[in-house]
């Protein structure tokens, strides 16, 4: 061996030392690059890449009538995916799949060839497609459970009930409020960790997912379709544009009905006007008109210098307040309280606020609960706009002795004349009486609530015997008579105020409210008629109708005819009148 | 405080003064390396083997059991006379030969991912490339050493060599596999540089050899996608630049510590190979920068090691050889890092002692017995 040779040889193994030291700096830098400067970067992007989080959610609960009948369930709708990853014959796949579902097949391909980890194949699938695609038993084929609210009962209670999205999650009506208590627990799986470690359809079982609880109504299914049954004929048969009608029990304030014509149909929202989603009864105020004559005459009695029997002059048809004139349909000179109330005379009206005053009828009205919420369990309740009585002008007191220049929700106005029948206690209004558990166990249970002694008992036994007149054969009401009962009520007609905020001749509002029997009374009802042709009162259109919702459900309900009522009754001529 | 021990202080001066001997500096390293080896290769495959084997724990027995045979042909390495490897260069370059045209044969080879590199012979398999790279180094080192002073010149020093060379690349890149010629080329050019060929040839052959590789790129849009997607993976990052792509993602996501063993989700079906081409990126996503430090600490360590036994070799044979399986082993790590990190475009090439793959191990440890082989001749020469 020669020493200068291998000292070469040794300077150049030196040499190639130095090379593997450059390659090993080369490689060290570049990981320290990766790992800690573009660390997060590419971990986001990583995450994007192979974390697609699903969640599953429980069955959301049932919503029943007070009969335990169902008006909104879920129905299992499995969601089918795809991992295209692991699809092995997309061809065959995507034929089989197009039939099944009657998708377009090569935007189906498309799809499952895609690089993308995860795709929806059809969202909310029928049980029949999902057994059908189970049964064909392809790879990379998953099914994701999911369901689908379905409202057998279609129409009925539409706006009350709402509807859901396709997430599950309520958008209108008691499914929107009470979305908490329906929707099911949840549990989030990260598809791929599944997908791929273990057995596709092992993770996404509903295991450890529990149903929501159930709500049960105060509403009866029978009276809520007679009611829209009765609304809907009305509305069509005096061509208005729309109706509202609710049916309580006066003793404890449970809503039997809630009926908005137009109706739709929450199993395809999405097809009607969304004007026709909302609860009108408890969204949406309202000029009462001369139902409102019932508190004032109320407000007379409470406040202890009037009887039925005190009598007014009444202005043979006009009465000028300052710059301002009100009229009478018809011209009367003097009348009672009673008569006032029974020919629904405006002038007499305004002479009563006049002789108790504009604070007295402020209070009577607040206690009755108008201005305020009722605190019904729905969305979007309005508390309708009664404005302190030290604002009032003396024609402002005037008017809206007869139910003008404020406004009230259609509940409002029905729960106040429910106190009525109440012996003067009013009723906090309930929709829903039991929120249910999912093994059947009460959650939360609603109670009969009073809200106060709005007018004393005899106040309001004077006010019932009033409005029991209001139906006698010579009334505004008399079209609300029924065969073998004494019904109270009053009708009401105002004019919808235009775009211009004056009065429109072609849009009435025709209103009756009452409740029956006078004696003991079950259920009170309150029907409006909206936007009717001019000539129509509250007299003529809605009267009738509460007659037909009245007879229907007291029949229903089993309640027996008044025994005092002459039968005879039932067959007198009926005159013309007005509201 | 350290606590007293009798006889401490004398062992610590003992070990003070006489360096471990080469077996131990070699043997722990590669140690840690093929026990890593074994956990990732366990993490890395456990859900491809689930889903292609049925058994998360295919890859791991088998890598496992390699081990043994591992150490059977480490230790006849370690104590194989070094002398009478001279005698078997010629042999053991004609069994690579045979070995390289039976891979071809039908019958014989076995069809695996659209290569043919796997030979069986009854019931065992291994890869002839990898056999092939032993036989090259052990075939230049006897070569170049017995050519002394005449490898200066262009006729005996360099042509020779290339000859061999190519018709190995011939029959390997019939396979075909090319990462395996590139590592043989890197070898043969680095062996005759350190030999003492001079480096004008070397220089000017590579230089013309570029238009050859240039046209054998372009000749293949296959090969062609792979330099284009090395260049910007992230255009390309759902079709050839997917791995890379995916690979760059593992790292990123391990950060400095990484997301913990077996956690990591690229080898999940996005790495393909996650066991044995990208077992870098898996050990870079679960243990992080720490992990990978580690690990190329281990790797620079052996070599380091390997440089020092080649310079203090008693003879030329011994120390090409030795330079020759250093370079083998360190550049053969180097080739699958930069694939993993994108630095160089994907090959096809394992991690020694790392990833999973039986000839490769066994290979690589017969490469350390024989560096232990050299070291210690030359130990025993040095200690009085």
């Amino acid at each position: 061996m020669k020493p200068t040779e291998k000292s070469g040889i040794n300077r150049r193994i030196y040499w190639v030392g130095a090379f593997f030291v450059c390659l090993f700096l080369i490689i060290i830098g570049k990981t320290i690059y990766l790992q800690v400067f573009q660390g997060q970067w590419l971990s986001r992007l990583a995450a994007g890449e192979y974390e697609k989080t699903l969640t599953i959610r429980g069955k959301r609960g049932t919503i029943f009538d007070r009969n335990l009948r169902e008006m909104a369930v879920s129905v299992d709708a499995a969601s089918i995916a795809a991992y295209p990853r692991f699809i092995q014959e997309p061809g065959a796949v995507a034929t089989a799949l197009a039939e099944v579902l009657n998708l377009n097949r090569a935007a189906l391909l498309r799809k499952i060839t895609s690089d993308r980890t995860f795709v929806w194949i059809k969202r909310q699938s029928a049980p029949s497609e999902e057994r059908a695609i189970r049964a064909l038993g392809f790879k990379g084929i998953d099914f994701i459970p999911e369901h689908t609210r379905y409202y057998p009962n279609r129409y009925l209670a539409a706006q009350l009930l709402g509807f859901t999205g396709v997430d599950s999650r309520g958008l209108e009506g008691l499914e929107y409020y009470f979305n908490d208590e329906l929707t099911g627990t949840e549990r989030s799986f990260t598809v791929l960790k599944d997908a791929l470690g273990k057995k596709f359809d092992g993770d996404n079982s509903v295991e450890g997912v529990y149903r929501g609880n159930d709500l049960v109504l105060t509403i009866d299914r029978t009276i809520q379709f007679i009611t829209e049954k009765a609304l809907g004929e009305a509305v069509a048969d005096f061509k208005a544009k729309s109706g509202l009608a609710v049916v309580m029990a006066p003793k404890t304030g449970a809503i039997l009905a809630m009926a908005n014509f137009p109706l739709f149909n929450p199993n395809a929202f999405r097809r009607y006007d969304r004007e026709l989603w909302r609860n009108r009864i408890i969204t949406d105020p309202f000029e009462p008109g001369s139902t409102m004559k019932i508190f004032s005459a109320a407000a007379a009695i409470e406040s202890g210098g009037c009887t039925p029997n005190t009598i007014f002059y009444c202005e043979n048809g006009k009465y000028r307040i300052g710059r301002e004139v009100v009229h009478d349909t018809r011209s009367h000179g003097w009348l009672s309280l009673n008569m006032i109330i029974k020919y629904s005379s405006n002038i007499g009206a305004v002479k009563v606020s006049e002789m108790i005053g504009a604070e007295a009828l402020h209070r009577t009205l607040r206690h009755f609960g108008f201005g305020e919420k009722t605190g019904l369990t729905c969305p979007a309740e309005t508390s309708g706009s009664l404005s302190p009585y030290q604002r009032w002008s003396r024609i402002d007191t005037g008017v809206i002795s007869f139910g003008h220049g404020m406004s009230v929700s259609v509940l409002q106005l029905v729960t106040a004349v429910a106190a009525i029948a109440n012996d003067g206690v009013l009723m906090k209004p309930y929709v829903v009486q039991e929120i249910r558990g999912r093994n059947g166990e009460p959650i939360q249970q609603y109670h009969p609530q009073e809200v106060r002694q709005a007018v004393s008992p005899q106040t309001a036994e004077t006010v019932k015997k009033m409005m029991a007149s209001v139906v006698e054969p010579e009334g505004t009401g008399a079209r609300a008579d029924l065969h073998g009962y004494t019904v109270c009520g009053k009708t009401g007609t105002a004019q919808n105020l235009n775009e211009a905020g004056e009065y429109a001749r072609d849009a009435y509002v025709g209103s009756f409210v009452g409740f029956v029997p006078a004696e003991d009374p079950q259920i009170a009802i309150l029907v409006v008629i909206d936007e009717l042709p001019y000539g129509s009162y509250g007299g003529t259109v809605a009267a009738p109708t509460f007659r037909n919702i009245a007879r229907e459900t007291l029949n229903y309900l089993n309640i027996p005819a008044d025994p005092g009522v002459d039968r005879i009754t039932a067959g007198r001529p009926r005159v013309k009148v007005n509201g | 405080m350290r606590p007293y021990l009798p006889g401490y202080r004398g062992s610590f001066r003992s070990g003070f003064h006489m360096p471990p001997p080469y077996d131990l500096r070699l043997l722990f390293p590669m140690l840690f390396l093929v026990g890593i080896g074994i956990v990732m290769v366990y993490s890395a495959s456990s859900a491809v083997a689930l889903k292609d084997h049925g058994s998360d724990q295919f890859f791991l027995r088998r890598q496992a059991l390699y081990v043994f045979p591992g150490f059977a042909v480490l230790l006849m390495c370690r104590y194989f006379p070094i002398r009478f490897l001279r005698a078997l260069a010629y042999p053991i370059l004609g069994l690579s030969f045979v070995s390289l045209v039976m891979v071809l044969l039908p019958g014989f080879g076995i069809k695996a991912g659209g290569a043919t590199r796997w030979l069986r012979l009854g019931t065992i398999s291994f890869q002839p490339a990898e056999f092939a790279r032993l036989a090259m180094v052990v075939y230049l080192a006897y070569s170049m050493s017995k050519k002394d002073y005449k490898l200066e010149t262009f006729s005996v020093g360099f042509v020779p060599h290339v000859m061999i060379l190519l018709v190995f690349t011939f029959l390997i890149m019939l396979q075909p596999d090319f990462g395996t010629v590139v590592i043989l080329f890197a070898i043969t050019w680095i062996l005759m540089f350190v030999g003492g060929v001079r480096l004008k040839y070397l220089l000017l052959s590579f230089l013309s050899s570029l238009p050859v590789v240039y046209l054998f790129l372009i000749g293949s849009s296959y090969r062609m996608r792979r330099i284009i997607s090395f260049i910007n993976p992230w255009r390309y990052a759902h079709d050839e630049g997917y791995q890379t792509v995916h690979s760059l993602m593992a790292f990123g996501t391990g950060g400095i510590w990484g997301v913990g063993l077996g956690k990591g989700y690229q080898k999940l079906f996005y790495l393909p190979e996650p066991h044995t081409d990208f077992i870098f990126s898996v050990i870079g996503e679960e243990l992080g920068l720490m992990g990978i430090l580690l690990v190329v600490v281990c790797f620079a360590y052996i070599l380091w090691n390997g440089v020092k036994i080649a310079r203090s070799a008693e003879d030329t044979f011994s120390s090409f050889l030795a330079v020759g399986l250093t370079v083998c082993v360190g550049l053969q790590a180097c080739v699958n890092m930069g694939v993993a990190l994108a630095l160089l475009p994907t090959k096809g090439l394992t991690l020694p002692f790392i990833s999973y793959g039986g000839t490769s191990l066994i290979m690589n440890m017969a490469f350390i017995g024989l560096l232990m082989n050299i070291g210690a001749s030359q130990t025993r020469q040095e200690s009085p």
